[in-house]
């Protein structure tokens, strides 16, 4: 990259997060902006985590098995043994990963189109299970009454966060910025080297010395946990864990279009992609055209692939 | 009752196959990964539902109407999804994503939120004692032979029929053989609509319409064709049998809420087993 | 700027120019009444039935004149079926649109993160189709009321199939959602304590392409009744394959999605006999609001060009129930204050076509009992309970044999 360019990219990504930083001191809208935003960052760390394992070039079709055993881990401890948050969520994390180094092992055999429906059938795997397991799990009818995010202090203050829309608001943009630290370290760092070699020529990265098989374990085990962590967090908020809504083919796709359409091989891609376009959806779309709102979406997913086929990310920094 | 499950599993792997038969094409010739299948399907559903309500249109007339009008519309989806640049999978299948939201909430406020059924053909046939064959099973299992066994034909004994098939195999060489991909490509778009045309009826007949129900179809076309391998025609009628066989045992044995548990735990065994698609042989999968 | 080809620019402002448009601004003198409804994909039937009978109240309120002379406006949002959708959408609402209280709610899984957010903000919540006991019964959230529950289903359905029928085997079959399992839970333990047999208990995933597994098992091993508390599509499909491989079953019972007109519609003469649940169809109004029924119905049909249905009647009754309150706050003279008008919702009665509404403490309805209809020649009879009947029950249902 250029100098200049280098610059301005840098000037950019300052001017981004200082909006994002500041905005609950004054911006438009306050509550609502952060509310919203709170569940982007939701959605902008499953991206990322989707994204870890799409750089070892395999596209997963099968995320909300993580997501939704997170959400049921941290459920089902918070039901079962009333454990603080950080512990649920970390089991959470936990049993997401535990999925994914099975999965990672199962499926080591498996790439490209193989990968992405064996990954697609994974879900129903937990899916099926949490539905039917009644006495454990309570089947179809799901948890209610997780308990919410708690209060925990910060430098003195007390910040409720299931309350405090704001504190929840920094409480998962760190969650966010974690995910992202992870992510710009499979790709700029001897690791994030890895994943490229592996991605881009297998068996040229064998010939060289990289373990093709550790290198890909360890994104997807990663990319599991941060997507558990996500499921654990999304049941806090919404206090209530259903097969369907966890498990949800829904679940899976987002990342995919949310890291496609934001550009998958820089840093911020992922991310900004998920909070451009949730946002754009929640904010603008959904206001604007109650009933017609998918439709622009969907145009706007099409106009976007159309005219920035590396990803919104690709904008700002000049063309190499 | 055997004899009846047995058949009832021929009409719904028959069912599946033909929900397939058109992205398979679609997928092996060009690549393009189309997420906006199954609402594709639905379209031509409302075609023929719109056809026989307004105008009592015989079901067997409205297919070739369907048909046409599928393979025209192929026509403007490839000249979409040309413009759609590398990585042309991954690319496509966001693109097609994006393209399954438009339609289907453009069919919501064409043909509003209500569900639809296309009637029954006519009475069902008791063929013995407790064997019971419905019309609607009878057009699904020979129309389903029909096609498949109709673009196998194509694609084995036809010169047209080979230079797809070069396509499939291995696209740059068969460019560099002096095969005019870009017209393989209209011609895959062309017969992978007609065929979605002839599904969205039948789909309507055995199934229901609604503008949002076209994921279900996708689904069931993108299993069975990664499922059976791209490009293998017969594979891919064994394969939507095999997988309907499995989903119908295990409703019947086990009851139908782990019906997906066993599909899915075959599915994946038979991934591990064999990468590359059930029948296909060594190959590597398509790219995605 | 270099590096960015005009195109591209193009396309980001046209972009924004299309995203920018629209946002109307308040009207101070303006009643706004928000509405919560799956409006897109797979419910997007019944959220927009609901919808179209809280837009009829509205209308109607507004043609009288307003609500003490002052326009009501209603503000509609999709909730896509997804809580955390439901639950931005209704904070815009509340936040930016600065609405007096929400409406409407298909799914169960929506409506109890609403109901937070409505004690959160002290907006009054008037839930249209919410079922589940969970809802009410932890908590106290003196801002959430509905006008529907489940045991409005279970009683007359149970005391439909072992007294009216007096059905000694039934099998169940329902969809893998929340509300579907805990209705067939309810109903297994009414017919359990009845002494009825229940051979084949049964759940299914929605959207299920067949099930003629299942029907071969009910013909192996035919009960007197089948309860399925499917979704319109599900019996759709379902219907047809126990009417087409013939399986003796006496009575086909579904709670949702039977007794519509647009489900006769569709089926044709496999629908004659099947059995369904409806709070209210034209015609078939609580006793004492024959007159104000049939007005609703004529008025229905005329403006909006389509049948009025339960789900319709759904929405119109929460909101017209949330408008007489609303109503009783600005004739009291009081301020239009969320807690002002859940103090008024909690001593309303009013008598409507559906039912008469009068909440308990936890804003649970009074006197919800939903009607047991059966299908015959086309049309909606209702047939149990006693007070409420039309006609008599046809039972057995005529076999599959004597239908095309």
């Amino acid at each position: 990259m250029k100098k200049e360019g280098l610059r301005r990219h840098l000037l950019w990504t300052l001017v981004v997060l200082l909006a994002l930083g500041l905005w609950p001191l004054g911006g438009w809208h306050t509550l609502l902006v952060c509310r919203v935003l709170g569940f982007a960052f939701l959605f902008a760390m499953v991206t990322v985590a989707w994204n870890l394992v799409a750089l070892s070039g395999l596209i997963s079709l099968g995320h909300a098995a993580y997501f939704g055993l997170g959400a049921y881990a941290a459920a089902l401890l918070d039901h079962y043994s009333g454990a603080q948050v950080p512990v649920t969520l970390a089991v959470a994390g936990l049993s997401a990963a535990a999925y994914g180094a099975v999965l990672a092992v199962a499926f080591q055999r498996l790439r490209a189109a193989s990968y992405a429906l064996a990954t697609l059938a994974s879900v129903e795997i937990p899916k099926v299970i949490a539905d039917n397991w009644e006495s454990f799990t309570f089947g179809s009818l799901g948890l209610v009454g997780t308990r919410p995010l708690p209060t925990i202090s910060v430098a003195g203050f007390a910040v409720d966060l299931s309350h405090n829309i704001m504190g929840q608001y920094y409480f998962l943009m760190t969650f966010l910025a974690v995910a992202c630290a992870i992510h710009a370290l499979a790709i700029h760092s001897r690791w994030g080297w890895a994943l490229r070699a592996v991605r881009e020529d297998e068996r040229a990265a064998a010939v060289l010395g990289v373990d093709v098989f550790a290198t890909r374990f360890t994104a997807t085990v990663l990319s599991a946990a941060l997507t558990g962590v996500c499921g654990g967090l999304y049941a806090h908020l919404m206090g209530m864990t259903e097969p369907d809504l966890v498990f949800n083919l829904h679940i899976s796709a987002m990342p995919l279009v949310f890291a496609i359409l934001g550009g998958r091989f820089r840093w911020y891609g992922p991310a900004a992609g998920a909070l451009v376009l949730y946002s754009v959806d929640q904010l603008v779309l959904h206001p604007w055209l109650p009933a017609g709102h998918a439709a622009v979406y969907g145009l706007v997913i099409m106009v976007i692939l159309l005219f920035f086929p590396k990803g919104i990310g690709s904008w700002p920094a000049p063309r190499s | 009752m055997w004899f009846q499950l047995l058949l009832n599993t021929l009409s719904l792997g028959s069912f599946y196959a033909l929900v397939a038969l058109g992205f398979s094409l679609i997928f092996g010739v060009t690549h393009t990964f189309n997420l906006a299948h199954g609402e594709l399907i639905v379209l031509s559903g409302y075609m023929a539902y719109g056809l026989s309500k307004a105008w009592q249109a015989p079901f067997a007339l409205t297919l070739p109407l369907c048909m046409a009008a599928m393979a025209c519309l192929g026509q403007v989806l490839l000249a979409l999804v040309r413009r759609i640049r590398e990585p042309f999978e991954l690319s496509s299948l966001v693109f097609t994503f994006g393209l399954a939201l438009v339609i289907q909430n453009a069919m919501l406020f064409l043909f509003t939120a209500d569900y639809r059924r296309i009637p029954a053909s006519g009475k069902p046939l008791r063929l013995t004692a407790d064997l019971i064959v419905t019309r609607n099973q009878l057009w699904l299992i020979g129309l389903s032979l029909a096609a498949t066994a109709l673009v196998y034909l194509m694609l084995r004994k036809t010169f047209l029929g080979m230079a797809l098939r070069a396509v499939i195999q291995e696209r740059e060489a068969a460019r560099l053989a002096g095969i005019r991909v870009e017209r393989m490509n209209r011609i895959a778009f062309a017969v992978g609509g007609a065929l979605i045309g002839l599904a969205g009826p039948l789909f309507g007949q055995n199934a229901y319409l609604h503008p949002a129900g076209g994921m279900e179809a996708t689904l069931i076309a993108v299993v069975i064709t990664l499922f059976a391998g791209t490009g293998r025609i017969r594979g891919l009628l064994a394969g939507a049998w095999l997988l309907a066989l499995l989903e119908s045992a295990a409703a019947l044995w086990l009851g139908s809420n782990w019906r997906e548990l066993v599909s899915a735990g075959i599915l994946i065994a038979l991934l591990m087993w064999k990468p590359e698609g059930l029948l296909a042989r060594k190959k590597p999968a398509p790219e995605l | 700027m270099r590096g960015v080809p005009a195109s591209r620019l193009a396309a980001v402002l046209v972009l924004l120019a299309v995203l920018c448009m629209g946002q109307s601004a308040a009207f101070a003198s303006e009643i706004r009444i928000g509405e919560i409804n799956p409006l897109t994909g797979k419910l997007a039937n019944h959220g927009q039935e609901i919808h179209l009978g809280i837009q009829a109240a509205v209308d109607e309120a507004n043609e009288a004149g307003g609500i003490e002379g002052r326009k009501v406006a209603l503000l509609t949002r999709d909730d896509q079926s997804r809580p955390e959708v439901a639950v931005s959408q209704a904070e815009d609402l509340i936040l930016r649109q600065k609405v007096a209280a929400l409406v409407g709610g298909y799914v169960d899984s929506l409506v109890g993160p609403l109901s937070q957010l409505a004690l959160r903000h002290e907006i009054p919540y008037v839930a249209s189709a919410s079922l589940q006991t969970h809802l009410t019964r932890e908590g106290n959230n003196p801002y959430f009321f509905r006008i529907s529950h489940l045991s409005g289903l279970v009683e007359p359905l149970c005391g439909f199939v072992t007294e009216a029928l007096q059905a000694r085997s039934a099998a169940l079959l329902h969809a893998a959602t929340p509300g579907a399992t805990e209705l067939s839970r309810e109903l297994f333990k009414c017919l359990k304590k009845a002494g009825a047999d229940l051979p084949l208990v049964e759940k299914f995933q929605p959207g299920t392409p067949d099930f003629s597994p299942f029907v071969l098992k009910l013909k192996a091993s035919p009960p007197d009744v089948l309860l399925v508390a499917g979704f319109f599509q599900d019996h759709l499909i379902l219907a047809r394959q126990i009417r087409e491989l013939g399986a003796p079953i006496k009575a086909y019972i579904g709670p949702w999605g039977v007794a519509y007109p647009s489900f006769v519609q569709e089926m044709g003469r496999a629908a004659e006999h099947l059995f369904g649940l409806s709070a209210w169809n034209p015609g078939m109004a609580v006793p004492g609001t024959e007159e104000a029924s049939d007005a609703f119905t004529e008025r229905f049909r005329r403006v909006y060009k389509k049948e009025p249905t339960t789900t319709v009647m759904h929405g119109y009754t929460s909101a017209r129930v949330l408008l007489h309150a609303v109503g009783r706050v600005l004739r009291e003279g009081r301020p239009l204050r969320g807690s002002e008008i859940a103090r008024a919702l909690r001593t309303i009665d009013l008598l409507l076509p559906m039912e008469r509404v009068a909440f308990d403490t936890k804003g649970d309805p009074l006197h919800y009992r939903q009607v047991v209809v059966q299908i015959q020649d086309g049309a909606l009879v209702p047939v149990y309970p006693p007070e409420r009947a039309q006609g008599t029950w046809i039972y057995p249902m005529a076999p599959a044999a004597s239908n095309p």
